[in-house]
């Protein structure tokens, strides 16, 4: 704190965080307020009553119930193949000496600045052959891939700072490269494996578009909202439910590890696809 | 935690032993150093080949099917650099670039100029700010897809959407479609992409400036400076390497932009707001000119390395 503190700095934070919130507040109120009343705007007080028969309808309306399980079992199965297989390469790729281990290791973690929509044709014709479109795999495999790039590079950075004493120890001991991955570096690196695993599970949660052009037949809860959303019809209360039905999970595990995340963003380039 | 593992890894018998005229004999290291390369193999394989699959396959298949025309199942016929120049040619994919060239720079300087005002602002009371910095940046955690969506409620052209409606306040019957006017659907784009956009460089900037020694802050406040030359004269430039970072990563986050454009407007009113992430999914997955969209990729991908050279030096030289 400089000084005394400056009430005017946190009057003017204050009223541009609140101008900044108003969209999220406006889709909660549309959502709880009986459409006949939002007619002219949500925010308008000439009638106010709070319903939640939208929640109750959306079920019905849309396959809402079904894509929030699916997105989730998705979303669950990447985290896991990324947590588990990221940290081991890291390890490798820190502690073991192998031919070409550094040519492959720059490769890995400057793919981090392509755009995902280099795979898509590649991915889409590939998947086309082999008969995989509508099958999971079509995105698993480069939601794990492509995490790689700042997975890798998170855990390889923190195993930086691991003290060497711990290795030469185990080394002693008689532990093998594969024992000491497993009983000293993994027990040791849980904070970065699981910053890791937070990352890639908002990331594949929020997945539109490598989603919408590989899977049919059951579909992810961001491309069901957009599919909702494109319609012209004026259920602006169940679209509300289903916006926040998608975003709600992603949402509360953000809030929780905020810190985290903004850490490890850093490395993930912010964008947020 | 650490130090738990050391002790039991110190207290282990029969380690460095002393074994007669009191020289330390260590035991032989030759197991671990063949064991080594088999190994490293052995744990990288399922990150080398999921990683060949998902980055180095479609790379390099983008770069072969750009020099192909490919229109749907129909076999490929090779035209060099035919889709290339074709591209150049066309008026759209022009037109997509300076979209691009909007899109890109527009998101980047409001939420990046944004977010450094809001950081340096909240340094002159840092804990007072912690609950208006946390819903900025919550806005962040909300995916593009959703956040689009709120916005379109927002926007909405008639009557019921709040903007019109703040407008109608001074000009009465106030109703403007912002985002079926060619002319305000992309500014509405930049602006919605900053609103969702600006939590990170927010939170960067407002490291940056944190990390300012508080002495120099403090000497420059004794000697009688306002708030505002102290962040035009001290906070700016002394946060200035924080603030790269963050314009680096909103410009790329705004090259790739795909979501956000979906979701508020497909690229419409007549492809005004096409940015060349989504012309290359336009022409190639709903126009299924499979050559064609990877020659537009292929030009995404010359503008993502270009900015992202410096990075990439930085990344290969860390890459110990």
């Amino acid at each position: 704190m400089i000084g005394r503190i400056h009430w005017w700095t946190v009057i003017l934070v204050g009223v541009i965080a609140t101008i900044w919130i108003i969209p999220v507040l406006g889709i909660v109120v549309t959502s709880l307020r009986p459409p006949s009343e939002v007619a002219l705007g949500w925010w308008r007080l000439d009638t106010f009553s709070i319903t939640f028969s939208a929640w109750i309808r959306v079920w019905d309306e849309y396959p809402l119930a079904q894509a929030f399980w699916f997105t989730g079992m998705l979303a669950a199965l990447a985290t896991l193949g990324t947590m588990l297989l990221a940290p081991v390469a890291a390890y490798a790729f820190h502690f073991l000496k192998f031919p070409f281990r550094r040519l492959l290791l720059i490769l890995i973690i400057n793919a981090f600045v392509l755009p995902q929509q280099v795979v898509v044709i590649p991915l889409f014709t590939l998947w086309r052959d082999l008969k995989l479109i509508d099958n999971i795999a079509a995105v698993l495999i480069p939601y794990i891939g492509l995490s790689f790039a700042w997975s890798i590079f998170l855990v390889k950075n923190f195993l930086e700072d691991f003290p060497k004493e711990l290795i030469e120890a185990a080394k002693i001991d008689g532990c093998g490269p594969i024992s000491t991955l497993r009983h000293v570096v993994l027990p040791n690196a849980t904070s970065p494996i699981f910053a890791v695993g937070v990352l890639q599970f908002l990331w594949t949660w929020n997945a539109l578009l490598l989603p919408m052009l590989y899977l049919r037949s059951m579909q992810p809860l961001p491309v069901l909202l957009t599919k909702v959303a494109g319609t012209y019809e004026s259920n602006w209360d169940l679209r509300s439910v289903a916006a926040i039905v998608t975003t709600i999970v992603p949402l509360i595990v953000f809030v929780i590890f905020q810190r985290q995340f903004a850490a490890g963003s850093q490395t993930r380039t912010g964008a947020k696809e | 935690m650490i130090r738990s593992v050391a002790e039991t890894v110190t207290d282990r018998s029969g380690v460095p032993s002393r074994a007669g005229g009191g020289q330390l004999r260590l035991p032989t290291t030759r197991g671990w150093r063949i064991k080594e390369a088999p190994a490293a193999w052995l744990l990288i394989a399922p990150v080398i080949i999921l990683f060949g699959i998902s980055v180095v396959y479609p790379l390099i298949d983008t770069i072969r099917l750009s020099f192909f025309d490919i229109k749907g199942l129909a076999p490929a016929k090779w035209v060099g650099i035919g889709n290339y120049v074709t591209l150049f040619n066309d008026a759209t994919f022009r037109n997509t670039l300076l979209t691009t060239l909007i899109f890109t720079l527009g998101t980047t300087v409001i939420s990046v100029s944004l977010g450094w005002v809001l950081a340096m602002l909240c340094a002159f009371a840092p804990v007072h700010t912690t609950p208006f910095r946390g819903m900025m940046f919550v806005t962040f955690g909300i995916s593009e897809a959703v956040s689009g969506y709120m916005w379109l409620n927002i926007l909405r052209p008639d009557k019921a959407g709040l903007l019109n409606a703040v407008i109608g306040i001074f000009v009465p019957g106030y109703a403007h479609s912002w985002l079926g006017d060619p002319n305000t659907a992309l500014w509405a784009l930049i602006f919605v992409a900053s609103w969702s956009g600006v939590g990170l460089p927010l939170m960067l900037c407002f490291a940056a400036v944190q990390s300012i020694p508080k002495t120099v802050l403090e000497a420059a406040y004794m000697d009688g400076a306002k708030p505002t030359s102290i962040m035009r004269h001290i906070m700016m430039p002394l946060s200035l390497p924080g603030v790269r970072v963050a314009i680096f990563i909103n410009l790329l986050g705004a090259l790739r932009a795909f979501d956000i454009i979906y979701v508020m407007t497909g690229g419409g009113p007549v492809r005004a707001t096409e940015t060349v992430g989504y012309f290359m999914y336009r022409e190639s997955m709903t126009q299924f000119k499979l050559g064609y969209g990877a020659a537009a990729t292929v030009v995404l991908l010359v503008a993502v390395l270009v900015i992202s050279i410096p990075a990439i030096i930085q990344r290969t030289a860390g890459a110990k």
